[in-house]
């Protein structure tokens, strides 16, 4: 069973390492094929793995080295699969794997074909470390082992400003929410003396509240980050720069539910400080309504997924919030399927459209790509949650896990996210798979992807359909270690009301997309509409100017103090200081040289000054050691 | 009639030399630059032998014939140096004497 | 031998330069590799012979000099100084070894044969007066180095360097001596002896000044704000194997200082300056990490950002617990491995353009991948990336200051952001966009006399960044008799509670904020 791990684990890594070799050469197919395969194989042991966890219900727990020792710190390298992580193995190598096989494809003229697949792998062998750490340090070498991977992969095309901006942009707001991270784990070290999940959170009950509460806030600082939740989310629509396989990777499967994975570890601590949780729950209400806003008008298909993904991480955030922690990880599971399927659905339209991303120039593809049309069409038919697809199951179990515990204003607004979802989702298919052909007008040859990338896909496709089916004996397997809440709404006029009206919902703004997108009069928009003057849109499509205001009140004035400090600070302060310093010393000396005049008469006036000087000294030291008790009568006299 | 006594000769010595450093301070002519010399060293010569003749003790008058001696061979040598200075220069201003210059 | 490998150690390389002097120029080169070579297996043999278990000092050697003052010649080594001479016999080795162009090479390899017997001087002395000798012959050769083969402010920048530590220097030998004044007056016997001085438990008042005197010689040394202004000059002025050994070894010498000298003989003026320094600890990390970013010139970003790292450093040593002191000794080794390997990929670049202007470059990662790979592995140890060396030292560092104040280490903390907002905006300059200067379009990627150089420090930044232990046991050993030692020599009550007292079985204390 270790060897299984070990397999699970490495296997990436040794793929990566391998893809290295040929970083710097031409293209060679090899390289992809073996990451894939080394990838397939991380799969199989983890799929293994999965089984063996869910007959036995027992875990596997290594300890692999020590890493650090000093004084009363011990850290290992161990892993564990448990539950939690075997379900986040799963997800992760069956994305991975799929997303592979789809990038010796997608990335076919790509100089960089070998460098690709060598950071692709490095990802998910960073990944992996972190979920299947089994304490808080390996989990950190892991976060941010998934940071640099996604550096080097938005920014992969590192001719390009606007790409190699946004992996700065990302990196660096990342390395903000790592630092709250940071804190926290040192706050966990010093009040439980040991930085493992099982005895770390074995200490935590006997612990004051209050402590609890800041450690509960820095953990959710970092997960902020890597979660991209507000007010740290501009880099995850920015970081669509990169390759569209990157995107579906990364922004949709897997770095950004690192956070989400955090808190569901982290359960032990956070339903100690329920508080904490419906902070976390709220603000997860509020990015899900406040991504799903930014989708409804942007004009590049992969930002408008991205927001999706924004959206989704809400919900997740939700229902780790409140508790519901089987839940939000089932949710995960889901999103992953649906969400990655269309970021490669995404891919092929870009390909065939020569990499343009304007919806608007796009229409009636779905006659030439009919593969990709009804894969992503049902893959947004699962995000939409319409029964029996997989979105179904873990969106709804989401909403009704607010209306069981009566948070009715998050219900409300992941109600109203809900109908938003679906109408931005279809308003994308509608206008690119249905409606008038406008892309003849650009002159594009659109053609469908090659035969294995969209055999790659239907894995996805599968589960994205299926998965709903799964969550009973997920539920089973997974509440050996969470808490096994179930939220059943007591009524059942109740519940059937509820289903069925977020299905009706639902069902209608799809209906209302499909309508106003795929008419004929549809064009592409040039500023002069009525709409686009409106100030809902501009705000909506200026991503209500928070980048704008980053960058002016953060960047700018950083970039300046720099220079102020570089300037105007450190060389005309503190090293004038320094020079003057010298300058004093230096100009003394010139002057006395004066006295060097060679000039007889005036080294004469100097003897005698001194020799007056000397004298005057001598005659006040005799004169004070005579009368030197009446001298100190004075001094006492004065207060000295 | 006053007593002339040690006192009178010490104030005139420190008159003497007073008048003599400031002869020393201003006086630009080499040659008298020598005279003051010779009016310090005088001066303080008036004062041993006071010293010495009020307190008995003849140790300042031998101080004295010292100085004599050394004021009369500094003045020796002093003046030889200054011919030759003049004869190469045809003046003996100090101002113009400043080749030491640091 | 064993015996006296210390003495070997510091002595081989000052009697090989003289020797050196009568080799032919053409085999100077090969000579000096040679040197080099024997000293660091000597320092590997040090290494294979220390036993870690042991937290004292081992390979003592003494030599009586003025009995009548009690000055005598004695040398040691401990954990905490072990790898310090290790790492600076390494870098004379590959600093020699990867040897560009230079002019007068014999000249520049005497110099440096001559460096590396001070620098191990330094970290081997436990006399007061040899370890000042030591510190002091340091800078002669670095003045020479920087005067003769510097850029065009040569020698304002060398000046500066020599005149600038010296005066601190100087102060800091009047504490010496007041020093040693004390011990006499307590004992009555005379003694420069640093283990002999550890035994003295001075009064607070005293302990203030002399804390105060022996800072001003290490501070200026560090360098630590606002004393930092010699470094930028020194650096940019430099030749590359000046910056590499200096910013690798030099700079440690003043951190180094601080835990052998005034932490044990000073505990309580230690807890009682640590706010105010770990206040300028951290104006040094942040603001010198925003000097950094305004920078045009890339080995001034790499200049600066070493004085943001020494930031670190100070503030894990003046943590006063096990973990902050480990985390900064293996800090400063780590950022000695980093440092100098930046230093030296400078070097790479500057010798291809001649010029260190970032705006000169631009698109570099597509002409020289390999370089840009170096480049970028060290860009991401210097920005503390787990897995790299440097992770493990500011881990340590701020871990350890945690346990003293909460809103400090936050502060500090902000290390990591600054970090990588300069790091990465440099790197993005020079490598990243497309190749807009056409010099820049033919340059050949890194030589093997390059990477002779490059490589293993790469290696070890993996290595030890993975599979720190090596290194963190006689290190933390060696730590935890010094902390004991301050716990017990300190007088005041706050200084008795901010020093954990390792006998408790426990490293830490109760959280005081």
């Amino acid at each position: 069973m270790e060897l299984l791990l070990y397999t699970a684990l490495f296997a990436p890594l040794v793929g990566s390492l391998f893809a290295a070799l040929f970083g710097a050469s031409p293209k060679t197919l090899v390289t992809g094929v073996v990451t894939s395969l080394l990838l397939g194989v991380s799969l199989v042991a983890s799929t293994i793995l999965l089984i063996f966890v869910i007959t036995s219900g027992q875990f596997v727990h290594v300890e692999m080295m020590t890493w650090i020792t000093a004084g009363d710190l011990y850290i290992p390298f161990g892993f564990i699969v448990d539950q939690i992580s075997v379900t986040m193995m799963m997800v992760v190598t069956l994305v991975s794997t799929v997303v592979h096989v789809y990038a010796i494809g997608y990335m076919d003229h790509d100089k960089g074909f070998n460098r690709f697949f060598s950071w692709l792998s490095a990802f998910v062998f960073s990944m992996m470390v972190l979920v299947m750490s089994d304490n808080f340090a390996g989990l950190f070498i892991g976060w941010e082992g998934v940071g640099l991977c996604s550096w080097g992969l938005i920014g992969f095309w590192y001719q390009k400003e606007s790409a190699t901006w946004a992996a700065n942009e990302a990196f660096i707001m990342n390395r903000i929410a790592d630092l709250g991270m940071l804190i926290g784990i040192f706050l966990i070290y010093w009040n439980t003396g040991t930085l493992q999940y099982h005895e770390a959170f074995a200490a935590m009950p006997a612990l004051e509240n209050a402590t609890l509460v800041w450690i509960g806030i820095f953990l959710f600082v970092g997960a902020m980050g890597k979660s991209a939740q507000f007010p740290l989310h501009t880099w995850l629509a920015d970081a669509m720069e990169g390759p569209t396989p990157v995107s579906a990777l990364i922004h949709a499967a897997t770095m950004v539910t690192a956070g989400v994975y955090l808190v569901i570890r982290s359960h032990e601590l956070y339903a100690l400080i329920p508080n904490v949780g419906l902070f976390i729950a709220s603000l997860g209400a509020f990015v899900a309504i406040f991504a799903a806003s930014m989708a409804l008008v942007n004009r590049d298909i992969k930002r408008v997924i991205a927001y999706s993904t924004l959206s989704q991480l809400g919900y997740m955030f939700v229902a780790a919030g409140l508790g519901a922690y089987w839940v939000a990880l089932f949710h995960l599971m889901a999103h992953a399927f649906f969400k990655a399927l269309l970021f490669l659905g995404a891919g092929n339209v870009m390909h065939a459209m020569d990499s343009e991303l304007d919806p608007f120039k796009m229409g009636g593809l779905g006659k030439k790509m009919k593969a990709t049309m009804i894969m992503m069409t049902l893959a947004s038919v699962a995000l939409a949650g319409i029964y029996p697809f997989a979105g179904f199951f873990s969106k709804d179990l989401i909403l009704e896990a607010a209306f069981v515990e009566q948070h009715y204003i998050i219900y409300t607004v992941l109600l109203l996210t809900a109908g938003l979802t679906a109408f931005y989702s279809f308003r994308i298919i509608a206008l690119i798979f249905h409606g008038e052909e406008r892309y003849k007008l650009f002159g594009f040859h659109p053609h469908e992807a090659y035969k294995f990338m969209l055999v790659a896909m239907s894995p996805l496709l599968l589960l994205a359909i299926i998965a709903g089916s799964f969550k009973l004996s997920y539920f089973e397997m997974v509440t050996n270690l969470l808490p096994a809440i179930e939220y059943h709404i007591h009524h059942p006029l109740t519940y059937w009301v509820i289903t069925l009206g977020t299905q009706l919902f639902v069902i209608a703004a799809i209906f209302f997309a499909y309508k106003k997108y795929m008419s004929k009069s549809i064009k592409v928009p040039d500023g002069t509409s009525v709409m686009e003057k409106s100030f809902f849109y501009k705000l909506l499509i200026n991503q209500y100017y928070i980048p704008r205001f980053y960058e002016e009140y953060l960047v700018k004035p950083y970039r300046e103090l720099s220079c102020v400090f570089w300037k105007h600070v450190d060389q005309k302060v503190v090293d004038a200081t320094v020079d003057g310093i010298a300058n004093v010393i230096y100009r003394t000396g010139e002057n006395s040289r004066e006295m060097q005049s060679g000039n007889l008469s005036t080294m004469l006036k100097w003897m005698v000054a001194g020799l007056v000087a000397l004298l005057s000294l001598a005659v006040v030291f005799g004169l004070a050691t005579r009368h030197s008790d009446k001298i100190m009568l004075i001094l006492s006299g004065l207060g000295v | 009639m006053m007593e002339i006594g040690l006192n009178h000769y010490l104030v005139l010595s420190t008159i003497l030399f007073s008048i003599g450093l400031v002869g020393v301070m201003r006086r630009k002519n080499l040659l008298m630059l020598f005279f003051a010399t010779e009016i310090l060293l005088n001066s303080v010569n008036i004062s041993f032998a006071a010293i010495s003749h009020f307190y008995g003790d003849l140790t300042g008058q031998m101080f004295a014939f010292f100085v004599i001696a050394i004021a009369a061979s500094e003045v020796a040598v002093g003046l030889g140096l200054l011919i030759v200075w003049h004869k190469r220069h045809n003046a003996i201003d100090l101002d113009l004497m400043s080749t030491m210059k640091g | 031998m064993l015996d006296n490998i210390l003495s070997i150690l510091v002595f081989f390389p000052a009697i090989a330069a003289i020797f050196g002097f009568a080799v032919a120029k053409d085999s100077i080169r090969a000579y000096g590799v040679a040197v080099a070579f024997i000293e660091f297996a000597l320092s590997l043999l040090l290494w294979f012979s220390f036993d870690s278990s042991v937290s004292g000092m081992q390979f003592m050697e003494m030599v009586p000099l003025v009995p009548a003052f009690g000055i005598n010649y004695i040398l040691g080594v401990d954990g905490i100084s072990l790898f310090i001479v290790i790492l600076a016999s390494f870098f004379t080795m590959i600093g020699i070894a990867s040897l560009g162009e230079t002019k007068n090479v014999k000249n520049m390899i005497i110099s440096l044969l001559f460096l590396q017997m001070t620098m191990a001087g330094v970290f081997v002395a436990l006399d007061a007066i040899v370890f000042y000798v030591f510190w002091e012959l340091s800078l002669v050769p670095m003045l020479y180095i920087i005067g003769a083969w510097g850029g065009p402010l040569r020698i304002y920048a060398s000046v500066k360097f020599f005149l600038y530590t010296f005066t601190g220097s100087l102060i800091m030998l009047v504490g010496m001596l007041f020093m040693a004044y004390f011990y006499y007056q307590a004992t009555g016997t005379w003694s420069f002896a640093f283990l002999e001085w550890y035994r003295l438990i001075l009064p607070e008042t005293f302990q203030l000044w002399l804390f105060g005197a022996f800072f001003i010689g290490f501070a200026i040394k560090v360098p630590m704000f606002p004393f930092h202004t010699w470094l930028p000059y020194a650096h940019g002025q430099a030749p590359t194997i000046g910056s590499v050994i200096l910013a690798a070894i030099l700079l440690k010498m003043g951190t180094y200082a601080f835990i052998r000298l005034s932490l044990p003989m000073f505990p309580d003026a230690s807890v009682f300056f640590m706010f105010p320094i770990a206040i300028i600890a951290i104006i040094m990390i942040i603001y010198t990490a925003m000097v950094a970013y305004a920078q045009e010139d890339i080995k001034q970003v790499v200049a600066y950002s070493s004085i943001s790292h020494m930031g670190v450093i100070i503030l894990g040593t003046f943590a006063l617990n096990v973990e902050g002191i480990t985390g900064s000794v293996f800090l400063m080794i780590a950022h000695g491995v980093v440092s100098g390997a930046l230093f030296l990929l400078v070097g790479v670049i500057y010798d291809r353009r001649h010029t260190k202007m970032m705006a000169e470059f631009g698109g570099l990662a597509s002409v020289m991948p390999r370089y840009a790979t170096i480049f970028g592995i060290m860009l991401m140890a210097s920005v503390g990336l787990p897995l790299t060396i440097n992770f493990v030292g500011e881990f340590l560092s701020l871990l350890g200051f945690y346990q003293q104040s909460h809103i400090l280490t936050l502060l500090a903390g902000i290390a990591i952001i600054v970090g990588a907002i300069y790091m990465l905006s440099a790197y993005k300059k020079m490598f990243f966009g497309e190749v807009t200067n056409e010099e820049n379009r033919n340059l050949p990627d890194v030589n093997k006399r390059e990477l002779v150089a490059l490589v293993p420090l790469v290696l070890i930044t993996v290595w030890l960044g993975v599979y720190p232990k090596p290194l963190l046991d006689p290190i933390s050993n060696s730590v935890k008799s010094v902390v004991q030692l301050m716990h017990d020599k300190a007088i005041s009550e706050e200084a008795k509670t901010r020093i954990p007292n390792l006998m408790d079985g426990v490293t830490r204390v109760k959280e005081t904020n």
